[in-house]
């Protein structure tokens, strides 16, 4: 082997293997976006925001944590809102000074989720004053619920994705099971068992980070 | 079997630490993408002046594309791995594995 230039081969083909693997998870590491980051946020918020709506709307009309009527969702609308700012940011930070298809994609899907959520509310803002308090929660928590499920199903599928479409497929179904035990129920179901999905991917993905 | 078909020719390109810890980093993005010269500069730790060096060299192999365009106002330079820079990257790992692990 005769060099082109002075700077020194190695000399073990091991490491060299060695040194490639290290590089290409170097670089993996700083495109992928920390999933912590990414879904430990809307985790926390569903957790904590359908929970309040539980505590507030229990089944049967019951009020299990006295508090004013707008308060829970107010609060879910809030942590919504963090989760989207701290997910937008982690996410154009992985997608900084890179360019080509993958940064458009990641581009067009961000503008996806954000045309359906501002689509989803405008509607749903037009029956606040049609119904009862109970039922607006339940079609807001499970209008977007469902959104949210179709988009990550949606997501997975464009970045053949297999955890983030179970993720997007446990949380509709979830959604539709916790819809079909109605008003009272679906916050409960969706806070524990599509929040915590949420928080276990959050988890399962940054243990898989190379 | 001969004696020259049991060592794989090493792609001197490739060989020198510093390139192919270049051409690793690169080979982790998608075809078409490409990444910022100071983002690649700042993963694989280079200066600035050693990294354009290899890089030149990488380049007239045609191993990787380098292109300089604008963002806003800011001139910026966009690394990619070419096709071939791919090809010759895949067979200088399967070199190793095969100098690892040699045909019996």
């Amino acid at each position: 082997m005769t060099p082109i230039d002075d700077d020194r081969p190695l000399d073990d083909p091991a490491e060299s293997l060695r040194l490639i693997r290290e590089e290409q998870a170097n670089l993996a590491r700083t495109l992928t976006p920390d999933p912590r980051l990414m879904y430990w946020p809307w985790g926390i918020a569903w957790l904590i925001g359908f929970g309040l709506i539980f505590l507030r709307f229990a089944p049967g009309g019951r009020v299990l944590v006295d508090m004013p009527a707008w308060l829970p969702s107010t609060i879910l609308i809030a942590l919504l809102l963090a989760a989207g700012i701290v997910t937008g940011i982690t996410g154009g930070r992985a997608g900084r000074h890179v360019a080509g298809p993958s940064s458009r994609q990641g581009l067009m899907y961000g503008l996806t989720w954000s045309v359906a959520v501002t689509g989803m509310s405008i509607l749903f803002a037009q029956f606040t004053a049609v119904l009862p308090d109970d039922r607006q929660s339940l079609l807001w928590g499970g209008g977007m619920v469902a959104l949210t499920g179709a988009l990550h199903m949606a997501g997975g599928a464009m970045w053949n994705d297999r955890n983030l479409f179970v993720l997007g497929a446990w949380t509709s179904v979830v959604n539709i099971v916790g819809i079909l035990f109605g008003v009272g129920w679906h916050p409960l179901i969706v806070a524990v068992l599509a929040g915590g999905g949420m928080l276990v991917l959050g988890y399962t993905g940054w243990k898989r980070l190379p | 079997m001969t004696g020259t078909d049991e060592i794989p020719e090493l792609d001197p390109v490739i060989h020198a630490q510093a390139r192919l810890r270049v051409v690793s980093a690169l080979s982790v993005m998608r075809e078409a993408d490409r990444i910022a010269f100071p983002r690649l500069q700042e993963t694989l730790r280079m200066t600035a002046g050693n990294l354009s060096v290899h890089l030149r060299k990488l380049e007239g192999a045609g191993y990787v594309e380098v292109t300089k365009t604008h963002h806003g106002r800011t001139p910026m330079t966009l690394v990619r791995l070419t096709r071939r820079g791919r090809l010759a990257f895949d067979d200088y790992t399967a070199a190793l594995q095969a100098l690892l692990n040699p045909p019996s």
